[in-house]
């Protein structure tokens, strides 16, 4: 693998020789990248190449599914994630996700949004956290569609608008890194236009992830693109130099269509 | 020679399958002869023939099995020897029935004297009877085969005849449970309106006074409401108390937490506790529970306490309800979306959060359908009451005194030396009904709640 | 470092506190999902271990040995009639329970007729019917002791008449062995010869003649409703029939039962065809539930196969999915019939609860079943019978662990994923 351009002096999170695995199966092949604080990192790849399980690694959400284990060293802000010291309740805090398919719970918009800060008792009281709900609802660009009626069932809400609010319920907790695995794939064209510009105002507030099987919306959203297949990181750079000037082969077949 | 229903019927059996045998070989004949193509398989000929053959006569005896015992006491009456008899009641049956088992040789002699004479013209319309059924159902049989048989040709569709009738049966065995749920409504609807003619609704419905042993008929009463409140209090209330917590509990143990191993070793636990039989509870709890509850009252300086308590009967039938609301919680939680729970783990939920705040609420359309059907088994279930809850009709709120139920008290209407047509059997039938009408109501109602739960996340 | 550090204080001491908090709350949580599950398993421990401990003792019978000379009191029976068909009455009637009375006082001392069980007499009418010799000369025959005297024994010599027990004991009278009677005869107010073989007997006539009628009945609508039946306000009926019949109090059955089998049609009563019949109504919706489950995971491939080389929809039935519907549609009958072996609600209705001191003969001849016989066992005022009710319970369990473990293992053999 490459990484001669990669110019990233503070990287928010860092993962060094990173296997995953599912049981007897190997998902990840001995996988390094840095993420950059203000950047946009798109991971790419054909389907089942890893990259979805790779950023499940990155807030440990992987330890949900039974069986899988994690080698290697992940680290947010210099801090191993998978050390024992490490709190996974506060990891998911810093590191939010939003997932391919809209998934709000059966509450209130409003419930929806504040579920994350009443958790982990971010608001002291109701008008703080009023205040939460607001911000991240403005943040998430939902705001002036819902802002009268956030008793409403997040539910109720269309497929763009619930994966909005998926996002403003992750921005609540103020986390530092937002995982995205294929925000999009559920959505319309119009949504994910709204999605993608959405991406663009976060970025520098938060390091985001987003993993996508489109190659138009990494080359669109992104500053820096990984290159995933079989398990492995074939290529990791500046996007608009995997895009125009792979240096692998593999690659170039990629975003010319040859696979995937 | 006496009409044994049994062997006719074997009789019958072994008759069709020579009409099979013959059907098939004749249609295999018939085929080689004119040299075409059967249309069916020689086998449905047979067929064809041998339920022609079996179907009409075993029908005819069904029917005359039914009729004949009637025929021929009819005839046993009009004969000379039966004008000494006892015009009713029970001697008249008694003699009856003495001579029919003498002439039918199930008995050697007679016991009753009176009855000697009837054995001679018993014996005599036993034996007319059976001939002319025998000899009927042979011709049915015989007719049916015959035309059956005639009947095959090569282009004849046996089968397309062969499946229709198939598919007849297929439809009348599904009518059985149409059958079954009428034969319960009219039954418990015919006996209570006979039963309201005597006590008014309103009496069983709202009466506070439960008293239909009072000794003299004109003093009983039959007031529902301390049977209904005896129920709600052992099945709706103690019983859920126990089996709610433990059963939700439960399942969210099994399906958050628990390892594969145990999921493993627990799930068939459950299934026993699930299938022990309700009589078993009833002894375990009469024998152990209550007397231990009472002790424990007594300590405690309970008035009222008794050995019989609600609360013993309860605390069994809720145990009795854990592993039905259990499997009905692990389904229902199970129904919620993986996306769900991934979702709010994501957000830095720890799991009881996560359970608590999100899988149990989107749960919960689920969790009540299936909390009405344990409530609507545990107010019908019978044998936990009647052995250890008692039969004395008070009012309390109090778990350690005694309380009794409907289906307590349906059970003793019925099991005394009543005549049937008393209004304590009546009344049985009457909180019959009353018991059907609440637990179907209850049945529709959550099982609607459950249907749309599932779709909801389908 | 980097500028986008979250304004939230992850590690400051408030916290850190409030962490600690929630996780003493995840795992009081945990704790309470445990102790669920082991309260359910507390349960089924502690009524087991009840059962079983009273139900051993109820397997075995305390025998006192008493010897009786016929020489000095002879039986006067013609020996040539004790193989004819009433030899019972012929040895009942020479007085042979007087012999046996007076045998065991002299044996025991006074009041040693009370010791042995008032059956004990027919003990050795039996042994007498099996060896005429008998009468010839003296024998010690080992007879069933008094319900009473088999408690002191059992318990160590406790109470009134523990000391009695305690000096047979002492002389070497007593012996303990399997209680062949109680696996031989029927009901009986005696506990020394009450058994469970009538209702065994009765339970597996009343389960044969349900399964006679609810296994075909409910395959056959299963499979009309599954495969062939419109969609139509009549099938709906029907679903919704037996949705609800499969929920309905069982007593309620006992009911229909009671009015349309027993005063309508006039079924003999309280025999085992009238008990067949209304435990196979109760059944047969569980059948069909479970036989409907079992043809849906059928995949309609199998089907399309079939129906393409030209098979009628009844052989597309018949032929494949009828077969390999089939495990699933035992498991759920076998299930349905163990439910109905324990159930005795609706059979107290319909005459079932009556004592009944014979064997049942036939279908139509009065019977009890297993679950009555615990029921009527566990009214008993002697103290005999709660050992025996226990003993019974056992039986029962163990015959209906066996069908539900049986109806597991098919269902974990022949179970495909499609």
């Amino acid at each position: 693998m490459t990484q001669d351009d990669l110019t990233i002096s503070d990287p928010k999170m860092t993962a060094h020789n990173v296997n995953v695995f599912y049981g007897e199966k190997q998902a990840i092949n001995d996988v390094s990248i840095d993420v950059g604080t203000e950047l946009v990192t798109a991971f790419i790849g054909p389907s089942g190449c890893g990259k979805s399980t790779f950023l499940r690694s990155l807030n440990r959400m992987n330890d949900t599914v039974a069986g899988a284990k994690v080698t290697g060293h992940i680290a947010l802000d210099g801090e191993d994630i998978y050390a024992p010291s490490m709190d996974v309740v506060q990891l998911r805090a810093r590191v939010g996700m939003v997932f391919q398919k809209p998934n709000p719970f059966p509450k209130s918009i409003y419930d929806n949004v504040a579920y994350g800060p009443r958790i982990h008792g971010l608001a002291p009281n109701k008008s703080d956290l009023d205040g939460i709900v607001e911000k991240a609802l403005m943040r998430a660009g939902l705001w002036d569609e819902v802002k009268d009626r956030l008793g409403e069932s997040g539910t109720a809400l269309s497929g763009g608008q619930q994966q909005r609010l998926c996002i403003a319920r992750a921005i609540a907790v103020d986390p530092e890194v937002i995982l995205m695995d294929e925000p999009c794939s559920a959505l319309d064209p119009i949504a994910t236009a709204k999605i993608e510009e959405l991406i663009h105002e976060l970025r520098g507030k938060f390091a985001i992830v987003i993993v996508t099987h489109n190659m138009q919306q990494a080359a669109r959203v992104s500053q820096r693109t990984a290159f995933f297949h079989l398990g492995t990181l074939v290529e990791y750079g500046k996007t608009t130099d995997i895009f125009t000037n792979p240096k692998q082969e593999r690659t170039k077949d990629y975003i010319t269509g040859r696979y995937g | 020679m006496t009409f044994n229903a049994a062997a006719l019927l074997l009789l019958i059996a072994g008759l069709a399958l020579i009409g099979w045998i013959a059907g098939r070989a004749r249609s295999n004949l018939l085929a080689a002869r004119a040299q075409a193509k059967l249309h069916s398989r020689p086998q449905y000929h047979g067929w064809y023939v041998a339920l022609w053959l079996f179907a009409p006569a075993a029908l005819f005896l069904a029917v005359w099995s039914a009729v004949s015992p009637g025929l021929i006491t009819n005839d046993v009456l009009a004969s000379e020897a039966a004008k000494d008899l006892p015009a009713f009641g029970f001697e008249r049956g008694a003699i009856l029935s003495d001579a029919r088992n003498v002439a039918q040789g199930k008995q050697d002699a007679v016991r009753i004297p009176a009855a000697a004479p009837l054995v001679a013209p018993y014996a005599d319309a036993t034996h007319l009877y059976a001939w002319i059924g025998i000899g009927a159902m042979l011709a049915l049989a015989l007719a049916g085969g015959l035309y059956a048989f005639t009947r095959i040709k090569p282009d004849f569709r046996a089968r397309t005849r062969v499946e229709k009738i198939v598919m007849l049966v297929l439809l009348l065995a599904s009518l059985v449970a149409i059958l079954t749920t009428f034969g319960i409504v009219l039954s418990l609807l015919f006996e209570s309106i006979r039963f309201f003619r005597l006590v008014s609704p309103a009496e069983l419905l709202f009466g506070t006074n439960w008293a239909p042993t009072s000794g003299a008929p004109q003093d009983d009463t039959f007031g529902g409401i301390p049977l209904f409140w005896g129920t709600i209090l052992i099945g709706a209330i103690i019983a859920m108390i126990v089996a709610i917590p433990i059963g939700m509990m439960t399942a969210v143990y099994l399906t958050q937490y628990a390892a594969p191993r145990v999921r493993r070793w627990v799930k068939p636990l459950l299934e026993i506790l699930a299938g022990v039989p309700t009589v078993v509870y009833g002894y375990f709890a009469a024998l152990t529970v209550a007397p231990a509850l009472r002790e424990f009252a007594v300590m405690l300086g309970i008035p009222n306490a008794s050995t019989e308590s609600a609360l013993a009967a309860g605390i069994v039938m809720g145990v009795m309800i854990i592993p039905f609301v259990s499997s009905m919680a692990d389904d229902s939680i199970n129904a919620v979306p993986q996306a769900m729970r991934d979702g709010s783990l994501a957000l830095g939920a720890t799991p009881n959060e996560t359970i608590r705040q999100v899988l149990i609420p989107a749960a919960l359309p689920g969790v009540m359908g299936g909390i009405l059907l344990a409530v609507s088994r545990a107010i019908g279930e019978t044998m936990i009451v009647v052995m250890a809850a008692g039969l004395s009709a008070n009012m309390t709120a109090n778990p350690f005194a005694s309380v009794t139920t409907v289906t307590a008290q349906i059970v003793k209407l019925l099991t005394g030396d009543q005549e049937f047509d008393s209004a304590k059997t009546l009344a049985a039938f009457a909180l019959g009904l009353v018991l059907f009408v609440v637990t179907l109501l209850l049945n529709i109602v959550a099982l609607r709640i459950v249907k749309k739960y599932r779709e909801a996340y389908e | 470092m980097s500028r986008t550090t979250s304004p939230t204080d992850w590690k400051g001491g408030a916290m850190q506190a409030r962490i600690a908090k929630r996780y003493a709350a995840e795992r009081r949580f945990r704790l309470l999902g445990l102790l669920a599950v082991l309260a359910s398993g507390a349960f089924l421990a502690f009524l087991l271990f009840v059962m079983v401990g009273n139900g051993l003792r109820g397997f075995t019978y305390t025998n006192v040995a008493v010897p009786i000379d016929f020489k000095a009191m002879p039986l006067t029976v013609d020996a040539s009639r004790l193989g004819d068909a009433d030899a019972d009455q012929v040895i009942a009637g020479a007085g042979l329970a007087d012999i046996v009375a007076f045998a065991a006082d002299e044996a025991l001392g006074d009041g040693g007729s009370a010791m042995i069980s008032e059956n004990a007499w027919k003990e050795v009418r039996t042994a007498i019917k099996a060896d005429p010799e008998l009468l010839q000369g003296s024998t010690v025959f080992h007879l069933p002791a008094s319900s009473e005297v088999d408690i002191a024994a059992k318990d160590g010599g406790k109470g009134a008449t523990g000391a009695k027990v305690d000096a047979l004991e002492r002389d070497g009278k007593l012996s303990t062995g399997i209680h062949w009677p109680f696996f031989r005869n029927a009901d009986a107010t005696d506990p020394a010869v009450a058994g469970i073989w009538g209702a065994l007997k009765g339970s597996v006539l009343t389960i044969f003649i349900a399964f006679l009628i609810a296994f075909p009945t409910g395959v056959l609508a299963a499979l009309y409703l599954e495969e062939y039946a419109p969609k139509n306000r009549w099938t709906d009926l029907i679903e919704v029939s037996i949705n609800n019949l499969a929920a309905v109090p069982s007593i309620i059955f006992g009911l229909l039962a009671l009015a349309v089998f027993i005063n309508w049609f006039g079924i003999c009563q309280a025999s085992a065809l009238v008990g067949g019949l209304t435990l196979a109504l109760m059944t047969m919706p569980v059948i069909v539930i479970a036989s409907r489950n079992a043809i849906k995971a059928v995949p309609p491939s199998i089907r399309d196969a079939a129906l393409g080389v030209g098979a009628s929809p009844v052989q597309v039935v018949f032929h494949h999915v009828l077969p390999l519907a089939l495990p699933g549609i035992l498991t759920g009958t076998i299930i349905g019939m163990a439910r109905a072996l324990g159930e005795t609600a609706p059979l107290l209705l319909i005459g079932m609860r009556a004592f009944i001191g014979d064997v049942p003969g036939g279908i139509c001849s009065p019977a009890t079943v297993l679950p009555m016989q615990i029921f009527l066992w566990s009214d008993e005022v002697d103290r005999g019978f709660v050992e025996k009710t226990s003993a019974a319970i056992i039986v029962l369990l163990i015959v209906l662990l066996s069908m539900n473990a049986l109806a597991i293992y098919l269902r974990n053999k022949f179970e495909k994923r499609w």
